[in-house]
């Protein structure tokens, strides 16, 4: 143990590394995800079939083929060569999104039509109807769904490991080539995960309490 | 005096209805109904449900895109998806079956929100007269309260001061007491019955015959989107001349 926790500053480094990454995969595919899940709900229906495709596509490729796809993919077909962080920042947010999408399509679907007729009928317009009567209440139905998607978002950052990115469960891999210890490494790195997440989802249960309204 | 026009003369409708259709696919639920409501008339839509009365009223804000015929209200021509049906909502409060209040929102907020965002009104020139709204349908003591704290009654007693808050010149009904329970539906007919007496301009679909009797001014018996029967509410209710409209009251004072 002590022969693993000797690279501690890597490791804390590498768990900042995770967090951060995923932490910017989650932002950037909520306003991806946000996006394509309001295109789900238009009228016009290129737009809803487009969002579908995204969708379903992102989320049902396995996060290692995206990871490759981004990073070997991208720069083989099309000479786009990405830095393991970019390419793992792209592949992590094509799923994120491919998630948010259907989390905010759901939450907005839960504000009731009626509430929407109301405010139409009291000469709102189309996008006051949404800042003032859906988001308000749609963003606080999407709190836990999003905590899922970023615990899920978490763990998948660890494929990035596949491109050479530094982050914790590529460091792992590397502590466990240099010591030899495997099981410790191994142990600390579930350990870790398992402590983010845990703290992921008290973070999500704390913001959920503050948004909450009598239902 | 004599510059006035006598009570007599026929004031302008404040809207009028030529020849409405409206189609859902193929079905037609809406032929050709030609309607005229002048100010201060309290006109009540009776008939069988899913003959088109609910969706009579969201057309004439423009929530129904009409296939046929049209609708004036004040003079203006509804058109529905338009950038002047904004202008014309304004004017119209409307009253759901099912309240429809934002969740999210206190019953102040809710009665405040669209003078505020939508007539861009002062916050404390708002509130004075939510509140005196408040009084009118006998609620101050919930103002506070969020729409899942007050019962069904309540609800609606909100949506009536809610619509009020825009101070509109038509009020329109939509079966505001048929989602009641019992107990609550006194309350908010009372309400209703306040504003008529007010001399407002109501349009109301219900199945409340007694309202539609003492508060109604004109009753308009409507069967599978036609306009069966109109008069006065003593004249249709104790006489009614055509066969489907006795069979509907007949089957409704039994009920």
């Amino acid at each position: 143990m002590s022969a693993v926790l000797t690279f501690w500053p890597a490791i804390v480094k590498a768990t900042l590394t995770t967090l951060w990454i995923s932490w910017l995969a989650l932002v950037l595919g909520g306003i991806v995800g946000a996006v394509i899940g309001h295109a789900r709900l238009s009228r016009r229906r290129v737009l809803r079939w487009s969002a579908v495709a995204y969708t379903e596509l992102f989320r049902s490729i396995p996060p290692l083929l995206l990871f490759a796809g981004c990073y070997y993919g991208l720069a083989y077909t099309l000479e786009i060569r990405l830095s393991p962080f970019a390419a793992a920042t792209l592949a992590l947010t094509l799923v994120a999104s491919s998630l948010m999408s259907e989390v905010v399509r759901a939450a907005i679907e839960s504000v009731g039509r009626g509430q929407r007729l109301a405010a139409l009928a009291s000469a709102m317009r189309p996008l006051q109807v949404m800042r003032y009567v859906v988001w308000p209440q749609a963003v606080r139905v999407m709190v836990p769904a999003a905590t899922g998607v970023y615990i899920t978002t978490l763990k998948d950052s660890s494929v990035a490991s596949v491109i050479g990115y530094l982050e914790l469960t590529r460091t792992t891999l590397l502590v466990r080539e240099t010591t030899g210890k495997s099981f410790e490494a191994l142990l600390i790195a579930a350990l870790i995960y398992l402590a983010l997440t845990y703290a992921i989802s008290w973070l999500g249960a704390l913001v959920e309490r503050k948004f909450h309204f009598v239902h | 005096m004599s510059t006035e026009a006598p009570e007599s003369a026929p004031r302008p409708p404040i809207l009028v209805l030529e020849r409405l259709t409206k189609r859902f696919g193929h079905r037609v639920v809406l032929d050709q109904i030609d309607l005229a409501v002048t100010p201060g008339e309290v006109v009540v839509l009776l008939g069988p449900s899913g003959t088109g009365k609910s969706t009579l009223l969201r057309c004439v804000n423009g929530l129904e895109e009409i296939e046929g015929g049209r609708i004036l209200f004040e003079g203006r021509e509804v058109l529905a998806r338009s950038r002047t049906v904004i202008e014309i909502r304004k004017h119209i409060g409307m009253i759901f079956q099912n309240f429809n209040l934002y969740a999210h929102l206190s019953a102040l907020d809710n009665v405040m929100l669209a003078p505020i965002k939508v007539l861009r009104e002062r916050r404390d020139v708002v509130e004075a007269r939510a509140r005196e709204l408040f009084r009118k349908v006998r609620l101050e003591h919930r103002m506070h309260a969020f729409p899942a704290q007050l019962s069904g009654g309540e609800q609606q007693r909100v949506a009536i001061a809610r619509a009020l808050a825009m101070q509109p010149t038509l009020l329109m009904f939509d079966e505001p007491t048929s989602a009641l329970d019992p107990e609550t539906v006194g309350d908010v007919l009372a309400v209703m019955e306040d504003l008529a007496r007010e001399g407002r301009t109501m349009l109301v679909v219900t199945h409340e015959i007694g309202f539609a009797r003492h508060v109604g001014d004109r009753l308009i018996f409507m069967d599978e989107g036609k306009i069966v029967e109109e008069g006065s509410p003593d004249g249709i209710l104790e006489r009614p001349k055509n066969e489907r409209t006795q069979r509907f009251f007949s089957s409704i004072l039994r009920g």
